[in-house]
């Protein structure tokens, strides 16, 4: 069985080498454009979120997969800034690390700037969505779907952005696997409580229920995930945790699902 | 020539253009088509009607490459014919529908580029419509049913202006001005139509006056 | 979508934002109030909708301060089609159409391509429906192949916010990207309102 190798160019490439003479090489990369940005090669999986009663609430798991190698089984995948946003991300982590440093780049120059006016979820939103969009622009995006979860002054704030720079806002976001298998299951237990928003402890167990389905059914998902909430109290990302899973011999389940 | 043939296989049915819809009303049903015949956008004729008469309870309407909808017009009547001789009488328009779908599933891997629609009354004189793709596969609709360049067109018109039992007269009137307004918004087809009204006791055809452009 | 009336002006379009077959939210808001005269609607790719009218109204507030004055609907057409052909060889993928009131006081409509070509019109549809919406506007707007040619058309508020939800709730039907809700905007006179009524969500 052959995987697809995510480094086949280089390696063309380095065969290229071998045969062709330094200035046959120059007048061919002339011509042809810089391919090794324009896919993904560590990734993550999906990012979960919804808006509850006192916030917001974000799951991911901890793996980084390459191709369809388990490679690094503790990563964090989500990412604390300021007191009031956390960005989950799914897709390539070595863009999401450029991101963290990004941010970290930003939140530095706040803390310079001490103008006693912290940058609101909204705010770094903004910011993502044109990185995200003016790197679409360039044909160098950067290979992710970033999930921006906030909570400042009373309200909650929850935002999707993806490597072409489209947005949206919604009461419930998942990415990846999850938009397919995750997101109806979210958008069912929130628009059945018509408006009434979720306790903790029901947002808690939606997610994990999501997260448990994602786990059976996603190969590139691993059983050690972390929940965030960002509240009044601000950001808190826990220590990975396992989920209950059941492997038996399936004689009493009737129809799919959890 | 194998430029013509390759866009044979990617686009038969956009090669001549046309358009027809069928639709069902109270104790009858219309069917209607345009009337041009076209090499891609070039109009060479303006009298090319693409509905047939199987039996006088049944026509079909065929959308697509211009050979093929006299080719298996022709086929479907003899097929028609041949099973009047033998069963004594008329075929029904569900029958015939499945009579459609096979003759086009037998060409699955070389298939004539034709969409039909089908439009009939039954033997308890029950409207029937339906339509299938170019290799047979069937869509029986209760409302209206489309094909041809103008498809697009047609679903988006005939979902605002059909409703339910419309007699002879307003049917006419809801066909006519869903395929004209359609029609006028596709470059490859229109150029006048003909409407056929299929009512227990008799068949009204009439030719419309369009804009020619 | 977006259509004219004597001294009023519509501008329609539906909230869904879809990826594909995936439904990525069903309230993302396509049309945009540029001004109390003018309001724009954009579809196709979503980012560049977004951040075309972000330019947009940019591009206004430097007119403002400059003119002391709001730019006019027919000022913002000619801007928007002067923006787009800017992007010729790398055009923003989004089909717009603007609707407002003119210098006259009447209603106004223009649509462009995706490179800027543009044209006033009295009524338009743009976006994945458009093949659907556009020859029922012809019907019952441009009063196309009817049989008496004099039969001129008094539209009414009322009966053009009819036309746009009978038209939206047709187009639902049969176009996968249409649905979810749809966003009203109507311009008047004296300012702009928007109505949202509710579509099917499958």
């Amino acid at each position: 069985m052959n995987y697809p190798n995510p480094f086949a160019d280089a390696i063309d490439y380095q065969r290229m080498e071998q045969h062709y003479d330094q200035e046959a090489l120059d007048s061919l990369n002339a011509i042809s454009p810089m391919t090794r940005t324009q896919q993904p090669i560590v990734t993550g999986t999906s990012v979960l979120a919804v808006k509850y009663k006192d916030g917001i609430m974000m799951t991911t798991d901890c793996l980084a997969s390459y191709g369809s190698l388990a490679r690094f089984r503790n990563v964090e995948r989500m990412l604390k800034v300021g007191d009031s946003t956390i960005i989950g991300a799914s897709g390539d982590i070595s863009d999401f690390q450029y991101i963290t440093y990004l941010m970290d780049k930003l939140m530095t120059k706040e803390y310079n700037a001490n103008n006693g006016q912290p940058l609101a979820p909204e705010n770094i939103y903004e910011y993502l969505s044109q990185v995200m969009y003016q790197r679409r622009n360039k044909f160098d995006p950067l290979w992710n779907a970033l999930v921006v979860g906030g909570f400042q002054d009373g309200k909650s704030f929850l935002g999707y952005v993806n490597l072409r720079g489209t947005t949206y806002q919604s009461e419930t976001i998942a990415t990846g696997y999850g938009a397919y298998i995750a997101q109806p299951l979210l958008r069912n237990a929130v628009e059945k409580r018509n408006g009434e928003p979720l306790t903790e402890e029901e947002a808690k167990k939606l997610l994990d229920d999501c997260m448990r389905v994602l786990f059976y059914r996603d190969a590139r998902s691993l059983n050690k995930l972390q929940r965030a909430t960002v509240t009044a109290a601000g950001v808190n990302i826990s220590e990975p945790y396992s989920l209950e899973t059941e492997w038996a011999f399936a004689e009493n389940i009737r129809g799919y699902g959890a | 020539m194998i430029t013509f043939f390759l866009v044979l296989l990617q686009s038969g049915n956009e090669y001549n253009g046309g358009a027809v819809v069928a639709m069902v009303g109270k104790d009858c049903v219309a069917i209607a088509s345009d009337k041009r015949f076209g090499l891609e956008l070039l109009t060479l004729a303006t009298d090319f009607e693409k509905i047939f008469k199987m039996n006088d309870k049944c026509y079909i309407g065929l959308a697509g490459l211009a050979t093929d909808v006299q080719t298996l017009s022709e086929e479907l009547k003899l097929k028609c014919d041949l099973y009047k001789l033998r069963e004594e009488r008329e075929i029904t328009p569900k029958k015939f529908a499945h009579l459609v779908s096979s003759t086009l599933y037998d060409h699955r891997w070389g298939p004539y580029f034709c969409e039909p629609c089908i439009a009939g009354l039954d033997e308890n004189n029950k409207p029937f419509i339906c339509s299938t793709d170019l290799i047979g596969c069937i869509n029986f609709a209760k409302d209206f049913v489309v094909c041809g360049t103008t498809a697009r067109e047609l679903y988006g018109i005939c979902e605002s202006f059909w409703e339910p039992d419309l007699g002879p007269e307003e049917l006419f009137e809801v066909i006519s001005q869903s395929l004209l307004n359609a029609f006028d918004r596709d470059s490859k087809s229109g150029w006048g139509a003909v409407v056929h009204i299929i009512t227990p006791e008799k068949i009204i055809t009439r030719h419309l006056k369009t804009r020619q452009d | 979508m977006a259509l004219a009336g004597e001294d009023f002006c519509i501008v329609a379009a539906d909230t869904r934002q879809s990826d594909g077959y995936h439904i990525n939210c069903r309230y993302a808001p396509k049309a945009h109030q540029l001004s109390d005269k003018t309001v724009i609607g954009t579809s196709g790719f979503y980012a560049d909708g977004l951040n075309f009218v972000k330019k947009i109204k940019q591009r206004m507030e430097w007119y403002f301060h400059q003119h002391d004055k709001t730019m006019s609907t027919t000022a913002i057409a000619q801007l928007i089609s002067i923006m787009l052909y800017q992007k010729r060889f790398f055009p923003y993928y989004v089909f717009c159409v603007i609707g407002g009131i003119d210098e006259n006081g009447k209603g106004c409509v223009y649509s462009y391509d995706s490179v800027g070509n543009a044209e006033r019109v009295q009524y338009q549809a743009a976006g994945s429906g458009n093949e659907l919406l556009q020859p029922f506007l012809d019907s019952q707007i441009g009063l196309k192949n009817r049989s008496n040619e004099n039969e001129t058309l008094n539209l009414t508020e009322e009966m053009a916010i009819k036309i746009v939800k009978d038209a939206f709730s047709s187009v639902t039907e049969r176009d996968i990207h249409t649905g979810d809700c749809v966003e009203i905007y109507i311009i008047r006179k004296d300012g702009v309102e928007c109505q949202k009524y509710p579509l099917k969500r499958d």
